[in-house]
């Protein structure tokens, strides 16, 4: 039988990766909101100073760079886990945390240098959905790097991780990459077009 | 309800074969492969004089392929059960399903 393969689940599915998903699928009608919101107010005319005239993009594509490669330690650390490798699996969760936690760090740089050259929550309606957007992918990616850093801990005690407990490492790596795919649209929406 | 009635009477790909996932080096060559299109991407927005109106149609292309990229095979949904294909496929239809009346409206004027 594969490891797709439930049985016993009258949907074929784990109950709780189909959880898993449907919860994904909510995050994606959060996301689609706020970036709905974020484009209703891009391109018009505000007082105040514009986006456009505070970002660095060298600095953000690097930031979404580190955010993907994050994504490869991820389904690293999950194909180890799946061969029972627990040492390897541990080295890459702990990378992809240290990955998250430097797109974090850099997120509060951005933030930092856009309030000190007047880019505020409160310059505009624009500025706010802006802040609203990006603040809430931070903390998505701020609670995925929590939930590594807890399962890097499981994964250091002596029966280890699996794919089969409660903190389950498959269910963390679909919110990681979740968070990664959010980011590849956002990169484009807003800093790119 | 039995399950394998249940999965036939909803078409849920229960018995479908699944294929093994990629391996390691496999996940490598699709990480380079999602470096070079942001590179792309980033070259994209500084030769906007010369690439023109196609530079925005190209980079929804390229941040789509992207993202097709890590759900298909870094989350695994291409050699997920069609159940889970259909939640997550529903989730993104309802979004740009809500998209697409927000900024027609927003296009005919009728919103702020």
């Amino acid at each position: 039988m594969s490891d797709h393969d439930y049985p016993h689940e009258p949907t074929g599915v784990e109950t709780r990766k189909l959880g898993m998903w449907i919860f994904l699928s909510t995050e994606i009608l959060f996301f689609g909101t706020l970036i709905t919101t974020y484009l209703i107010f891009k391109g018009r005319t505000f007082d105040g100073i514009k986006l456009e005239e505070v970002y660095d993009i060298p600095f953000t594509s690097v930031s979404s760079f580190v955010l993907l490669m994050s994504s490869l330690t991820m389904v690293l650390a999950h194909n180890a886990i799946e061969k029972s490798d627990q040492e390897r699996a541990n080295i890459w969760l702990l990378a992809t945390a240290s990955l998250g936690a430097v797109f974090l760090a850099g997120q509060i740089y951005e933030f930092t240098e856009f309030y000190h050259k007047g880019f505020t929550l409160t310059v505009n309606i624009y500025g706010s959905t802006f802040y609203v957007l990006t603040g809430f992918h931070g903390a998505h990616v701020f609670i995925g790097v929590v939930l590594l850093v807890i399962l890097w801990g499981v994964g250091k005690r002596q029966e280890g991780l699996s794919l089969d407990g409660g903190m389950n490492l498959e269910f963390i790596a679909l919110y990681w990459h979740f968070v990664d795919i959010v980011w590849i649209v956002l990169f484009t929406v807003v800093y790119l077009i | 309800m039995d399950s394998t009635i249940y999965s036939s009477v909803f078409d849920l790909g229960m018995s479908e074969s699944h294929k093994p996932h990629p391996t390691p080096k496999k996940y490598v060559q699709i990480a380079i492969l999602l470096g070079v299109l942001t590179a792309i991407e980033v070259a994209l927005y500084y030769t906007e004089s010369i690439v023109g109106i196609f530079t925005d149609p190209l980079l929804m292309v390229l941040a789509v392929t992207k993202f097709v990229i890590v759900v298909g095979w870094f989350m695994h949904l291409k050699f997920e059960n069609k159940l889970i294909n259909r939640f997550f496929t529903g989730g993104m239809i309802l979004a740009l399903f809500l998209f697409s009346i927000v900024m027609m409206e927003r296009a005919s004027a009728n919103l702020f």
